[in-house]
């Protein structure tokens, strides 16, 4: 560990392994050099620093997997232009990776109290994977509802996971939906409206939502107008 | 020409930045205009763990000086801020607050901790 610039603490993980999720996205599975998992709370991210020619620039990367493991796993896909991304593409095990944190409060980290609605489109599901994970684990859990859009089967992440994981636990469902981005971002709003807003009074839900854009905000403004709590309706914005 | 006075909460010794807001962007994070872009454009380092994106509170800094003529908070951010610590009525986050008057005499002050350093605290 060596200090950053601001004074926080750097750290250091080896790419232990890569997986291609689908044709544009790919996970980076990282073990801490320390040799201890690295604690986080569901649904934050690390900073990773990037070298560039030019710079070292910090770019925002959540962590995919659950708190405790031996490695942890950030996903990522290629952006037009996105210098930062190029950099992690190129990277394979054995490499060295120098990052800060984990930070971000778009977090849960026990079994929630009331029903909760996971709102995502294709990567943005990073967070909510652990999240989601962690929320099932009392056995008395209120329910669970994951509504997941991605432009493709094989950008819809993990899926197979939250499959079984609804198979085998009625208090989770999972609703998914393969489309164009416009699609993806109609059919997140139609059917939360149709759910959540017009199908009952039923005002106590919780949300985390996590996508790119101003589509989330819609949802949030959406959720929020219908009368729902402010510090009800979790959101991050990528 | 603008001026952004920077002081910092842990004794750090103060900087003055004069600037033409016009110019904006002076760097690629934050909101062009935005307390961030300024001070990275001028080589003073603010933190900014999510990138200058308001997905997290580590670029809080309290205005003393000037609140008026930067940008109005929107929700994202006030949502954001609520969960910084040491909050202030003149709370702000600086990768999203721009300076809108070109002649603005700004005063911030960094504070000594943030929601994310004690998370950061807490693991090691």
């Amino acid at each position: 560990m060596s200090g950053a610039p601001s004074g926080r603490t750097v750290q250091i993980a080896r790419v232990v392994r890569m997986l291609d999720r689908a044709s544009d996205t790919r996970s980076l599975f990282l073990e801490p050099a320390n040799g201890r998992p690295l604690g986080f709370v569901p649904g934050q991210f690390i900073s990773i620093q990037i070298p560039l020619p030019d710079e070292l620039r910090s770019r925002a990367y959540t962590v995919a997997s659950d708190p405790g493991e031996r490695d942890f796993e950030v996903v990522f896909n290629r952006v037009p232009g996105g210098r930062g991304v190029e950099w992690l593409f190129a990277r394979e095990p054995g490499d060295e990776i120098s990052f800060v944190g984990p930070f971000g409060s778009f977090t849960l980290d026990h079994p929630p109290a009331v029903e909760t609605v996971f709102l995502a489109e294709g990567t943005a599901i990073a967070p909510i994977r652990p999240i989601l994970r962690r929320a099932s684990t009392s056995a008395a859990h209120p329910q669970l509802t994951l509504l997941y859009a991605a432009v493709s089967e094989r950008n819809l992440l993990y899926c197979d996971e939250f499959r079984e994981l609804a198979g085998r636990d009625r208090g989770v469902s999972l609703e998914t939906l393969v489309g164009p981005t416009t699609e993806v971002h109609r059919w997140l709003r139609v059917e939360t409206e149709r759910r959540y807003v017009l199908a009952d009074r039923e005002r106590s839900r919780q949300f985390y939502i996590c996508g790119v854009g101003k589509a989330v905000i819609e949802l949030r403004d959406l959720l929020r107008g219908a009368g729902y709590e402010r510090r009800a309706v979790h959101y991050e914005q990528w | 020409m603008a001026r952004l006075r920077i002081q910092y909460e842990n004794g750090d010794p103060e900087r003055v930045i004069e600037f033409d807001p016009a110019k904006a962007p002076f760097h690629h994070d934050g909101r062009p205009g935005s307390i961030l872009d300024v001070l990275l454009g001028h080589n003073i380092h603010l933190e900014h763990a999510c990138g200058g994106n308001c997905a997290c509170t580590t670029c809080h800094v309290i205005v003393k000086q000037g609140l008026k003529t930067l940008s109005e908070a929107e929700e994202n951010e006030e949502d954001m801020l609520d969960k910084a610590p040491g909050l202030t009525p003149t709370s702000r986050l600086g990768c999203q607050a721009v300076f809108e008057d070109t002649n603005a005499e700004i005063t911030v002050v960094i504070p000594r901790f943030t929601i994310n350093q004690v998370s950061e605290a807490a693991e090691e």
